[in-house]
């Protein structure tokens, strides 16, 4: 009996932390699914005949094909030259006791994102880099990189230093044993971090939102672009967010054990 | 094959000196083996060898060529890590072949070469399996097994049994003494286990705090200790140390400890000479000590009363733990027929002539 009750309590609780962030969740969908004059009646409507209509709307009418196109390219890019750039940067300061720089990258990340846009702007248009993927890449590397080395950092540390000795007298170059040995002994923090870094870009917006322009707008900018002057498209709010969320959300599903594994597995010894 | 000479190397991490001044010569095809407590700067002079650690100051010299300055993938050396340090992302066969794919040997020698090594070690099995599915032993056969397929001029071994249990350990011994004859191979064994040096070496090269303070065969080091810490360090139990005064009497020489005298056998007389009236160490193994066997007299004066503080039974021998005077020493004697009790006084001869007497001050010994 009292193991029923248990078990009544355990998922009433559950249900109570996890249903806010739901709500808002189903919400947004339900948005997508109305047309314009359900949505704004009252009391809401939670029975209704769902259409389709919204979401072939955004691509008709709001190009959004080559929004999720933007953001699809902007995130892979700053992804990998994180990636590319962050590994041997994680690993050095791990190898080489670096604490210093890596408080500097922590330093750069703390700082609020509003005080580097007015430098940045002036500086990009000087270099006419508005409204590129460069600038756009260039800027989202200010999130993606200190995640990926505070991340991978912690992995690296917790590397057996023999095995690198190992790998040297084998043969390898201290290349060679990052590339052939070391990269692929951390490959579930890269998977995380990789993931971390590409959910960060596809969801920022205050760059996008100010070095963005109407050939490299990203879907979060798109999307705040439904809010025009004369009206708020919210039946088209509603669809175009349930199409950002959902590939993240659906990429997340799949590798949500190696996100989890990859957030603690770095943190212990052995 | 090579030989290695070290020549007056030292390392100095900030202000610890880790190896001081330390000058070794390994013969080709010899089984050496550096030994000393943890600390003692063994395993950073291995490391140095390797070229994993830079060098102070000094010269490493590996068959005739100066390493200092060569990274360890040129100096054609292989080595065995005391954590067996196998790539956990690779099976047997890849952590065997991996040092010769990486300097690009064709796959025909990596193969052949991997099944002779694998045949040498016994592990033809396991080939396929990652090194988390082995057993300590295994791994360590691996590890071992990838250093003989490179077929370098030098290994070198770092504690390699210290992870092993006990019976392993004894096992393993004897199949690396065996595996060193049949590749004809020099090998540099650092090694913390006195019994692992004196079964396995050579030579051996006994260290502490940085310094070299012996070079021999093992029986050499055993019988002739050149201070009182390597003759502490080789033989278990430890040799005993007893404070003592040297005293001469009627023209013989005696150790007197202050609660027991002994006489000194002739063979010492001319080098205890210069040490006449000042303090000493005496030395005796407790295997130099045998209970006084009533059927041979009164011996030579060297017998000594003692009662038996702890009685530790092994088998065919014992260790007693006796107090003679005000000393507490450890004797290693044959299980008597009938089993000593604690708190019997009873008579144990030293064997003088196997004795040591080294300097209080300068630890050096005398005799």
């Amino acid at each position: 009996m009292t193991r029923i009750l248990k078990a009544i309590l355990f998922y009433a609780g559950a249900f109570a932390l996890c249903a806010p962030p739901l709500f808002v969740f189903v919400w947004m969908i339900l948005t997508g699914l109305k047309t314009g004059v359900q949505n704004i009646s009252y009391p809401p409507e939670f029975i209704f005949l769902p259409t389709l209509e919204n979401f072939r709307a955004v691509f008709q009418q709001y190009n959004f094909f080559r929004y999720l196109l933007n953001s699809l390219i902007i995130a892979t890019l700053a992804t990998a030259i994180s990636l590319a750039l962050g590994l041997p940067a994680a690993y050095s300061i791990a190898k080489y006791r670096q604490g210093k720089i890596g408080i500097l990258i922590l330093v750069a990340r703390m700082t609020p994102f509003v005080s580097y846009l007015l430098p940045w702007y002036i500086i990009f248009r000087y270099l006419k880099l508005i409204d590129t993927y460069t600038a756009l890449t260039i800027t989202h590397l200010i999130i993606t990189m200190p995640m990926v080395i505070w991340l991978m950092v912690s992995f690296f540390e917790s590397m057996p230093a023999e095995l690198e000795d190992a790998a040297m007298i084998d043969g390898c170059s201290r290349w060679q044993s990052f590339i052939r040995i070391v990269l692929p002994l951390v490959r579930n923090g890269i998977a995380t971090s990789a993931i971390m870094s590409f959910i960060f870009s596809w969801n920022q917006f205050l760059f996008s939102l100010i070095l963005s322009g109407p050939k490299t707008k990203t879907v979060p900018v798109a999307v705040y672009n439904f809010i025009s002057y004369g009206k708020i498209d919210w039946a088209g709010i509603g669809a175009a967010a349930t199409l950002i969320v959902l590939p993240v959300s659906i990429f997340a599903f799949f590798v949500r054990k190696s996100i989890v594994q990859g957030l603690t597995m770095g943190a212990l010894k052995d | 094959m090579a030989n290695v000479i070290l020549k007056n190397l030292v390392k100095r991490f900030n202000a610890v000196t880790a190896v001081d001044n330390l000058s070794i010569e390994i013969h080709d095809r010899e089984f050496a083996v550096l030994v000393g407590p943890s600390g003692c700067g063994k395993t950073t002079a291995l490391r140095m060898i390797a070229g994993l650690e830079t060098i102070t100051s000094g010269e490493i010299f590996i068959g005739d060529t100066l390493v200092n300055d060569m990274a360890p993938k040129d100096r054609d050396i292989a080595m065995v890590f005391q954590n067996y340090a196998l790539y956990p992302h690779m099976n047997v066969r890849d952590n065997l072949g991996f040092g010769l794919k990486i300097r690009k040997f064709p796959q025909e020698e990596i193969d052949s070469r991997v099944q002779e090594a694998a045949d040498i070690l016994g592990i033809q099995e396991l080939l396929d399996r990652k090194p988390k599915e082995l057993s300590g032993g295994q791994r360590q056969r691996v590890a071992v097994g990838r250093a003989i397929v490179r077929k370098p001029k030098v290994f070198l071994f770092d504690e390699p049994l210290s992870n092993l249990d006990a019976k392993l350990r004894v096992a393993m011994r004897a199949e690396i003494s065996k595996l060193h004859r049949r590749l004809g191979a020099t090998i540099i064994y650092v090694t913390h286990d006195q019994v692992e040096a004196m079964t396995m070496a050579d030579r051996i090269f006994i260290m502490h705090n940085g310094a070299l303070q012996q070079t021999g065969m093992p029986l050499e080091v055993y019988g002739q200790p050149a201070n009182r810490f390597v003759a502490g360090f080789i033989g278990s139990p430890a040799m005993n140390f007893i404070e003592a005064a040297l005293v001469r009497d009627a023209g013989a020489w005696f150790i007197d400890a202050g609660g027991f005298r002994v006489r000194a056998p002739e063979a010492f007389y001319a080098r205890l000479e210069p040490h006449a009236g000042r303090p000493v160490i005496f030395g005796v193994r407790p295997e130099d000590m045998a209970a006084h066997d009533p059927a041979a007299g009164a011996g030579d004066g060297n017998t000594v009363k003692a009662r038996a503080d702890v009685v530790e039974t092994l088998g065919s021998e014992i260790f007693v733990y006796l107090t003679c005077g005000a000393h507490s020493v450890v004797a290693r004697m044959e299980a008597p027929e009938r089993p000593l009790t604690v708190g019997q006084t009873l008579e144990v001869d030293l064997k003088m002539v196997k004795t040591h007497i080294f300097d209080k001050e300068t630890s050096r010994t005398i005799v």
